[in-house]
């Protein structure tokens, strides 16, 4: 608590502002003529009253007495707490100054009265140090616990510590600086006693960087290194604002909101290391603080010092592991999405969901770079579903960018990721209002890329877009190169789909069907029409289709070619159709075989020849006849 | 006939509507006077109950700040004025009447 002075005014009885000889009350009755006042006076409820004449406060008995009281009630703590109390005025001269001696110069209060700190005797004060002093105080700042040297009277070395505050007036005009002072020989004497290993054991505390407490039966912090202090100051995670001296059990019980469920478990976790129920308490969690997320890993051991129960407590910052984690399952996400998709369309929406639910990015988009007009086309989206965020992708959804030309069409060109974070007005790319007004003014964007070529450009927003680090520039370059690889395989299918839909559409112009048989030259499938029997056909071989008509000579020379191997072509048949005629056909094949080199079978096409071989027959039959016709009379 | 019944809260008395404008009040004291605490502390308690966040306090000191109590009009500390929504209202003394003051208030 800071030292306050009352501008306390007690009512003069014998002032020529009071009316002589008429008393307090008399006096008051004339202040005051007001009902309500008055009333208020009686019963006490009142502690000071205007004097528009003086322009001043005049203090009730009461109340004058309480302030009295209550002040040295202060001036008696701060003695208690510390060994002097000072104030300065303006030019950092001392004005007041009551208790422990400050500098050599004292020889009581008069010493020191109308001198600056730094005209007082110290041994450890450079010019730099004082130099640095008056910079503080030119800035109203507060300091603490600067350090002197000095020596006293009868010769003997004391250390004080002073800290000081600066004082305003009403109108906030500068008044001077008012602190206090301690000596603190003794403790600096009996740290400088302390054993070798004491202070060894400290150092090696403070040195290092994992923040480390000890906790006492009760939970209060009795030491703390250097990393747990700034850890407490940096207010985040569950160790925020615990000092040493402080209680970690009751303040892990205040937490509140999403660390609450933390906090319990730490505090149960905690007990039980104390309680001698487990020697050690590890507990992982995750932090959302408002400037990052962070997670940390607890870990709480039990100390067998002494007899006393204690505990350490660490925190180890473990963000890095947990963001690479992170990223290394989001490549994993990646590849999942894209090795198992059918769909373009679904396993590029997959991919930008997975993105934006690990970076907690709220949409992506991807742009496509049309090779005809050598634009960028949007292509894929996702976004969370909310308002602001569904508009902004609908609003995106005509937008087009040529290489060079905003955020996307400079990666585009570039092949490099870019990124503006939140809040920052980066001259890079211009963004539209509507990211501003709702939020997502941060952007990241990076190339789709393969075999060296921009395929396009994944461009995400967000209003939490962070400054990335080398771990998810690398998961992003990943990233664009798994998609790159996927859409070039995806292209290379179509165009291989295409193809082969091309020849089978020309096969089926230059034939009637098309057949496959296994090893044993039987009939496996048979695609289109034409082919008679095809009901029966399949699990038999030619010879075995019912109404086939093939000689055993045919047969057996078919067969031959069949197991040697070879490609046939035009082999032709006769089959005996429900009209009691004869119809003709004629079928090609190749061999087929696996990997391995081994025959697995034949494909090959068909056609109905029936017609030309009916045209045949009927042509040589009638030049039979005519033959038959000329020969007789030619005899 | 029906009779129109007062909506009651939980403790059985009837319920104070919420207040919807935001009051705006300068509280007079005295320093850390007995009166003065006090004061501070009774508003600070029907703030919480009835206001919430719907009010502005300003806390005057009249021992550092005297002209500007005497140019408002203050003759006695602790006093609490409450400046809109009109009527504008003072009301005297350490506020432990709490139905004066949410009435000066009007807040009943």
């Amino acid at each position: 608590m800071k030292p306050k002075k009352p501008d306390l005014h007690a009512p003069n009885l014998n002032s020529s502002s009071a009316p002589m000889g008429s008393g307090f009350e008399a006096n008051i009755l004339r202040l005051v003529k007001g009902a309500r006042e008055c009333r208020a006076i009686e019963s006490g409820q009142v502690d000071a009253i205007m004097d528009p004449a003086s322009g001043r406060a005049v203090l009730l008995p009461d109340a004058q007495a309480a302030l009295l009281e209550r002040k040295a009630r202060f001036r008696s703590l701060v003695e208690l707490s510390t060994d002097g109390y000072w104030e300065q005025d303006e030019h950092y001269r001392f004005v007041l100054h009551t208790g422990a001696p400050i500098g050599s110069d004292w020889t009581g209060d008069g010493g020191i009265l109308g001198k600056t700190l730094w005209e007082l005797s110290f041994d450890n004060g450079s010019e730099i140090d004082w130099q640095t002093h008056r910079t503080q105080l030119e800035w109203r700042a507060i300091f603490r616990d600067l350090e002197f040297r000095c020596v006293d009277r009868a010769d003997g070395l004391r250390i004080i510590s002073i800290s000081g505050e600066p004082m305003f007036d009403a109108q906030a005009r500068f008044k001077g600086y008012r602190g206090i002072t301690r000596d603190i020989t003794e403790r600096k004497q009996a740290q400088a006693a302390a054993p070798e290993s004491d202070r060894f054991a400290r150092t090696t505390l403070d040195a290092l960087a994992t923040p480390v407490c000890v906790l006492d039966t009760d939970g209060t912090i009795i030491t703390a290194n250097t990393a747990w202090r700034v850890l407490a100051a940096a207010d985040r995670g569950i160790a925020a604002g615990v000092a040493e001296g402080g209680n970690y059990l009751a303040a892990c019980d205040q937490i509140v909101g999403d660390e609450r469920v933390d906090a319990i478990a730490m505090v149960a976790g905690i007990r039980q290391v104390i309680a001698g129920e487990r020697e050690l308490f590890r507990y992982e969690y995750f932090c959302n603080a408002p400037s990052e997320q962070c997670w940390f890993m607890a870990t709480v051991t039990r100390l067998h010092a002494d007899a006393a129960a204690r505990a350490i407590v660490s925190y180890e910052d473990i963000t890095e592991i947990k963001r690479a984690e992170q990223l290394l399952r989001l490549e994993f996400t990646v590849a999942r999405c894209l090795a198992g998709a059918d769909d373009t369309s679904a396993a590029l929406q997959a991919v930008i969901r997975a993105v934006c639910e690990t970076q907690s990015w709220d949409c992506g988009r991807y742009f496509r770079l049309d090779l005809a007009s050598g634009v960028l086309l949007l292509d894929e989206s996702w976004g969370v579903p909310v308002a602001g965020v569904e508009q902004f992708m609908e609003k995106s959804r005509g937008v087009v960018f040529r290489p060079g030309a905003g955020l996307a069409g400079r990666v585009c060109q570039s092949g490099e990721p870019l990124w503006i974070l939140n809040g920052s007005k980066d001259g890079r790319a211009s963004r539209t209002a509507l990211a501003h007004e709702t939020g997502m003014d941060g952007a990241f964007v990076f190339p789709i890329t393969s075999k060296g070529k921009t395929l396009g450009v994944l461009a995400f927003a967000s209003g939490t877009v962070r400054e990335p680090d080398d771990r998810l520039l690398q998961a992003v370059r990943s990233i664009g190169d798994q998609v790159g690889q996927f859409l070039r395989r995806r292209q290379a299918e179509d165009a291989l789909r295409q193809s082969e839909a091309r020849f089978r559409s020309l096969t089926e112009l230059s034939s009637d069907w098309t057949w496959e048989k296994d090893c044993d030259f039987r009939f496996t499938k048979v695609t289109g029409s034409g082919m008679p029997g095809a009901g029966h056909v399949l699990g038999q071989t030619l010879r075995e289709v019912p109404a086939v008509i093939l000689s055993d000579a045919d047969w057996a020379t078919h067969q031959s070619e069949l197991a040697a191997h070879w490609s046939f072509c035009d082999f032709e048949y006769a089959v005996a159709l429900p009209d009691g005629q004869l119809g003709y056909y004629s079928i090609s094949g190749e061999p087929i075989y696996d990997e391995a080199g081994a025959c697995t079978g034949y494909r090959g096409t068909g056609t109905d020849i029936t017609k030309r071989k009916r045209a045949e027959i009927a042509l040589r039959e009638r030049e039979a006849r005519l033959r038959d016709l000329v020969e007789p009379s030619s005899d | 006939m029906r009779r129109k019944q007062t909506k009651r809260s939980a403790s059985g008395r009837p319920a104070i509507p919420p207040v919807t404008t935001t009051v705006v009040m300068r509280l007079y004291i005295a320093n850390n006077a007995p009166n003065s605490v006090r004061a501070v502390a009774n508003l600070a308690a029907i703030c919480k109950e009835h206001l919430q966040d719907k009010f502005k306090l300003e806390v005057i000191d009249v021992l550092e700040n005297p002209l500007r109590a005497l140019a408002e009009g203050i003759l006695v500390t602790p006093s609490l004025a409450k400046l809109s929504p009109s009527p504008a209202a003072k009301i005297i003394g350490n506020l432990s009447d709490k139905s004066s003051v949410l009435h000066a208030l009007g807040i009943t």
